[in-house]
């Protein structure tokens, strides 16, 4: 955490090296998730290339009560949501938009018997359950990082984390079933 | 049938195993572009902080402040001890007196009707006008 801090001091005042070495453990968990955000792999790359710049240029307004990764997921959710936002393209677009075989989450994932839950996640959950459940599951994030995350009340996070994993139990249990027959 | 809780704890597993299932890689490509992008980025100057909210007693405060000045600033007027020289006071200078016109005036009392009454009256001012001419000589 002490290295944290000095590492942001140094880049607030310029060290595009001393930011480099900030995000470098978050870099490929942010990709991560916006890859099952955006409907092809280079918008999420634009989205991650976009976070670190606005991190960069706005790290002066960090405040260090929050975790570094919480402000940094806070913007990429916020880059994300830009990529369709309702004045370019209707999220339900954007959503027909991530077809089989452009779905850059169906690329990143390896083949494997069952299909990921996440995948299951996406097509069951709304955008900002599926970002809560991510930040919960993926990344062991706390529920009341989650709700500052998705500038959110902590209430609705409870209530929507449990809502999310209702739904998941139904599909992994739907799953099993149909495995064992 | 499964109890909730090893459910849940099953669930979060299987999402956390999923999830390392996704495999990203930062490309080469995507690194340099990010590096460049930084470069040319310069950190935004914080914003000037908003001014501090004043608290409820400041316009007591203020006012009792520009009384005391006001106070302050009367008494040292007042109780200063030099004395400005006395300004005489500005005599008028009658320049060729205007003679004094002899004017023959009675008062009207209105007896007729108004119109014959006003006729009556614009004659007798023509009339004081035209002695009036004539004693100043045009």
């Amino acid at each position: 955490m002490a290295v944290e801090l000095q590492l942001i001091d140094a880049a607030k005042a310029g060290s595009v090296e001393a930011f480099t070495e900030l995000v470098s453990a978050y870099r490929e968990r942010l990709l991560r998730f916006l890859v099952t955000r955006c409907a092809s792999l280079a918008d999420a790359e634009d989205a991650l290339q976009d976070t670190l710049i606005a991190a960069y240029r706005y790290l002066h307004s960090y405040d260090p009560r929050w975790r570094f990764s919480t402000w940094l997921y806070r913007i990429a959710i916020r880059n994300a949501g830009k990529l369709h936002a309702p004045e370019l393209v209707d999220v339900n677009e954007a959503r027909d938009l991530r077809d089989e075989e452009n779905d850059p989450l169906a690329h990143c994932i390896a083949a494997s018997e069952s299909e990921n839950l996440w995948v299951a996640a996406r097509r069951v959950l709304s955008d900002d359950v599926f970002a809560a459940m991510w930040l919960r599951y993926a990344e062991d994030m706390s529920v009341n990082d989650i709700s500052k995350t998705l500038d959110r009340s902590v209430s609705w996070t409870k209530v929507n984390l449990m809502r999310g994993r209702r739904s998941l139990e139904s599909q992994l249990n739907d799953a099993a079933e149909h495995a064992y027959g | 049938m499964t109890p909730p809780n090893t459910l849940m704890d099953k669930l979060a597993l299987k999402l956390r195993e999923d999830a390392d299932k996704i495999e990203v890689r930062i490309s080469d490509e995507l690194d340099h572009r990010i590096e460049a992008s930084l470069r040319a980025a310069a950190p935004a100057k914080p914003a000037r902080p908003a001014p501090r909210a004043r608290p409820p007693w400041f316009w007591l405060a203020s006012a009792l402040t520009g009384a005391t000045a006001a106070i302050a600033v009367l008494a040292i007027v007042n109780l200063s001890g030099v004395d400005e020289p006395a300004v005489p006071a500005p005599t008028i200078v009658a320049a060729d007196p205007m003679p004094l016109l002899d004017l023959d005036t009675e008062a009207v009392t209105l007896t007729a009707p108004l119109q014959q009454e006003l006729e009556d009256l614009q004659s007798d001012l023509k009339k004081a006008e035209e002695k009036v001419r004539r004693e100043i000589g045009l």
